[in-house]
C-alpha cells in the first residue's frame, strides 16, 4: 500500500513549516497591521450616493492606502433584508453599513448593529449631541420641510397645513415611498406628536376630499411633476429641494411652524462584521473635518459634526437656524417601528385607495 | 386530398419506426444516462422544493410587528386575506389584468404568428421573427421608462393629442391600469406570437388546401380545422402569457404607479418592506395556487372539449 503524504505535489516538510510559521506570524500582528492591507465590505446606497460618497470621503482618505474598500449597493430594504438574512451565520458579508437614524433603529433592535466603541472614534465627540447614536455614526442630517414653487405660490407657506388649502387642489404632490412622514407632517399639522399620530389619519383623508394631491411613485417623478408644473407644493426633504433648486427646478422650501420631521443618515459597524478594525478606521476617517464638509455639499444635508469644512456660502445654503434644529421632531423608533405595518395598511388601503 | 393520404402514412411510418428505435435504445448505453438528470434535478430541489417548504412554513406563522422571527402555526395570514375584500380586490385585479392582456396578446398574435409560419421567403421569415424578438432583449424596466416617456402627463402621446387640437388639457394614461395592460401586452406579445407561430408551423398546410377543395369558406377553414389543430398551441401561449403576466412586478410599479395595486407588488412589499414574511409568503402561495387552478381548470375544459391538450 501506497503511502500518500499531505506533504506530496511539491509542498514538502520544510515548505510546510515556513508557511504554517508565516501564517501564525500573521495571527500574531497588530490588528490595525492587518486591516490596512485588507478588504471592508461598505453596504451603501447605489447610484449618484455612493460616488459622491466615493468622491467626498473614501477616496481621499483611502485612495492611497492598503485598504480595499469593497462596495455592496442596494436600496436599503434589500441591504436591511440582506443584514436580517445574516444574522444566524457565524460571520456576515457586511463589515460597515450606512442607514439612515430609523433603519439604523430597526436593524439595532433587530441584533444587527454593533454597539460602537466611541474609544475607538476618537472625533466622535464632534458630533452634534443632539443627534448621537450608541449604534450609528451620524454624518450628515435635513428634515421633511415644504417645497412649493415660488412662480405659483408668492407666499412661502408657512405650516404643513398649507397642502390642505383648496386653492392648491390638483396641485399637491405626494411622493409614496415617505408616506409616514405625510403621516408625521398631518399629525402635527393638526395638534398630534411623532409619537401619536393618530389625529394624522381622518386629517389625510381630509386631504384627499380638499385637494386630490397627486401620487407619484419616486423622487425623480416628484420632481420632474415641479419641472412640468402638474404640482406646486408638496413636503419632502430639504436636501431634495437644495438639490433640485440647484438643477434648475422652480423649488423653493420654506420650514413649517410645527418643526420639520428630523432624519439623518450615517454609518454603523454589523455584530458580524470580518474586519471591525478598518470599520472603526473607516468611520474615524468620514468623521474628520473635510470630508464631512465634501459629503454634506456632495448631498445637500446638513452636516452632523461641529468642526466641518464647509465654506460659508454653502454653510448658510445648507444649514438648518438653532431655532429650526431646536424645533426638529424626532422620530419615536419604537413607536414607529411597532406602528409601521399598521400605517402601510391604512396607506394601502385607504389613502391610496 | 391524395396529399393527405400520402402525409398520413408518412406520418404512421414515421411512428412506426420511432418506436422501433425506442426499443431498440432501451438496451443502449443512452437510456442508462438518466443520472445526467441528476443535476438539474437537485438545482431545482434546492432551489425551488425546499424554499417553498420554508415558505409554506413562514405562511402558516404568527408575524408580530417589529420583530421579523417568524413562530406559531395559524392560519391567521390565509384568514387575513380571505376575508379583508381589499386584497381579494387586488386579486381580482391582477387576474382582470392577466386574462385582458392574454385576450389582446391572442387576438393580436393569432393572424400575426399565422402570416409568419407561412412565409416562405427564409430571408424575410427570418427577420420578421428577429423583428418580433427584438423587444425581448431589452430589460422590463428600460422598456418601462419608454413608456413612462410616452404616456406622461406632458409625454409623447398627451403633447401629440394637444399639439393636433384633439383635447385641450393631458389626458391621464400613465399611473392607470389602462397603462399597465398597454405595457404588459408590450412585453407578452411576442411571447404569444413566437409560441403560436412554432404551433402553426407544425400544422401542414394541406389540411388546410383540403378544406377548401371541399368548399369550405375561409372562416369555416379556420374555426372547424385550424383552429382545433391550433388547441394545444395556443392554450400553451395562452398559459404562458397568463402566468407572466399575474407575476408581473416591474411594469405594474412603474407604469401603474403607486396607486394601481397587483399581486406580485404586494408580495415584495410585504416582505421587504414590512417584514410581513409570514404575510408575503401567504400572499405568494394564493398566487400560485389560484394561478395553478385556474390552469388545470382550463386545461381540463380545453381537453373536453378538444380531446387534447
Amino acid at each position: 500500500m501506497t503511502h500518500r503524504s499531505v506533504f506530496q505535489g511539491g509542498l514538502d516538510r520544510r515548505r510546510f513549516l515556513e508557511l504554517g510559521s508565516a501564517a501564525a506570524l500573521g495571527a500574531l500582528l497588530p490588528s490595525e497591521t492587518k486591516a490596512q492591507g485588507a478588504e471592508l465590505v461598505v453596504s451603501n446606497w447605489g447610484g449618484d450616493w455612493n460616488e459622491r460618497i466615493v468622491k467626498g470621503f473614501e477616496n481621499p482618505a483611502f485612495g492611497s492606502s492598503q485598504l480595499r474598500i469593497v462596495h455592496d449597493l442596494a436600496p436599503v430594504p434589500e441591504r436591511k433584508a440582506k443584514l436580517l438574512a445574516e444574522r444566524r451565520l457565524p460571520r456576515g458579508t457586511v463589515d460597515v453599513t450606512w442607514l439612515s437614524d430609523a433603519d439604523a433603529y430597526e436593524m439595532n433592535s433587530q441584533g444587527v448593529l454593533e454597539t460602537l466603541d466611541v474609544s475607538r472614534i476618537p472625533s466622535s465627540g464632534h458630533i452634534i449631541e443632539k443627534f448621537r447614536l450608541p449604534y450609528l455614526v451620524p454624518c450628515i442630517y435635513g428634515g421633511v420641510v415644504i417645497l412649493y414653487n415660488p412662480a405659483k405660490i408668492p407666499t412661502p407657506p408657512s405650516s404643513f397645513a398649507d397642502l390642505w388649502n383648496p386653492k392648491y387642489a390638483g396641485r399637491v404632490g405626494i411622493m409614496d415611498q415617505i408616506y409616514f412622514n405625510y403621516i408625521y407632517a398631518a399629525s402635527l399639522a393638526n395638534g398630534g406628536t411623532m409619537g401619536d399620530v393618530s389625529k394624522a389619519f381622518p386629517a389625510l383623508l381630509d386631504l384627499k376630499k380638499a385637494v386630490q394631491p397627486r401620487l407619484y411613485p419616486s423622487h425623480q417623478t416628484l420632481a420632474a411633476a415641479f419641472q412640468s408644473e402638474e404640482i406646486w407644493i408638496s413636503a419632502n426633504y430639504s436636501a431634495r429641494a437644495v438639490q433640485w433648486e440647484k438643477e434648475g427646478l422652480p423649488i423653493r422650501w420654506s420650514y413649517p411652524k410645527e418643526g420639520a420631521v428630523f432624519i439623518s443618515f450615517g454609518a454603523g459597524i454589523t455584530k458580524r462584521a470580518r474586519n471591525t478594525e478598518a470599520a472603526y478606521q473607516y468611520l474615524e476617517a468620514m468623521l474628520q473635518p473635510k470630508p464631512m464638509g465634501a459629503i454634506s455639499v456632495a448631498t445637500s444635508y446638513s452636516v452632523a459634526t461641529n468642526n466641518a469644512e464647509l465654506n460659508p456660502e454653502a454653510r448658510k445654503s445648507l444649514e438648518f437656524t438653532a431655532d429650526q434644529v431646536a424645533k426638529l421632531n424626532f422620530v419615536d423608533y419604537p413607536y414607529a417601528a411597532k406602528s409601521d405595518p399598521k400605517w402601510v395598511e391604512w396607506w394601502n388601503k385607504e389613502f391610496k385607495a | 386530398m391524395g396529399r393527405v393520404v400520402e402525409q398520413g402514412i408518412q406520418s404512421l411510418n414515421g411512428t412506426l419506426t420511432a418506436r422501433a428505435d425506442s426499443q431498440a435504445a432501451s438496451s443502449t448505453p443512452r437510456s442508462r444516462a438518466g443520472w445526467l438528470l441528476l443535476p438539474s434535478l437537485a438545482l431545482v430541489l434546492l432551489g425551488l422544493i425546499l424554499p417553498l417548504f420554508l415558505m409554506a412554513k413562514y405562511s402558516v406563522s404568527h408575524f408580530e410587528a417589529g420583530a421579523v422571527v417568524a413562530e406559531g402555526l395559524t392560519l391567521e395570514n390565509y384568514v387575513r386575506f380571505f376575508s379583508d375584500p381589499f386584497y381579494l380586490w387586488i386579486l381580482l385585479r391582477t387576474l382582470t389584468v392577466a386574462f385582458s392582456c392574454t385576450v389582446v396578446c391572442l387576438l393580436l398574435g393569432l393572424p400575426a404568428a399565422y402570416i409568419l409560419s407561412r412565409i416562405s421567403h427564409p430571408i424575410i421569415k427570418t427577420a420578421l421573427i428577429l423583428a418580433t424578438v427584438v423587444p425581448l432583449l431589452m430589460g422590463n424596466a428600460v422598456r418601462a421608462a419608454g413608456w413612462m416617456v410616452l404616456l406622461a402627463d406632458r409625454g409623447l402621446v398627451n403633447s401629440t393629442l394637444i399639439f393636433t387640437g384633439i383635447i385641450s388639457e393631458p389626458v391621464r394614461i400613465l399611473y392607470t391600469g389602462s397603462a399597465v395592460v398597454i405595457g404588459l401586452i408590450a412585453v407578452l406579445l411576442p411571447f404569444m406570437i413566437i409560441s403560436l407561430q412554432s404551433v402553426f408551423e407544425g400544422i401542414g398546410e394541406i389540411y388546410e388546401e383540403a378544406a377548401l377543395s371541399l368548399g369550405a369558406r375561409p372562416w369555416k377553414m379556420f374555426f372547424r380545422v385550424l383552429l382545433p389543430l391550433a388547441v394545444p398551441g395556443i392554450f400553451s401561449g395562452c398559459l404562458l402569457c397568463f402566468v407572466l403576466a399575474v407575476n408581473a412586478y416591474a411594469t405594474p410599479v412603474l407604469i401603474g404607479g403607486p396607486s394601481f395595486q397587483m399581486m406580485a407588488p404586494k408580495v415584495y412589499e410585504q416582505a421587504i418592506k414590512v417584514y410581513n414574511w409570514p404575510f408575503a409568503a401567504s400572499l405568494a402561495f394564493i398566487l400560485m395556487g389560484v394561478t395553478f387552478i385556474l390552469t388545470v381548470l382550463s386545461s381540463l375544459t380545453l381537453q373536453k372539449r378538444y380531446g387534447t391538450v
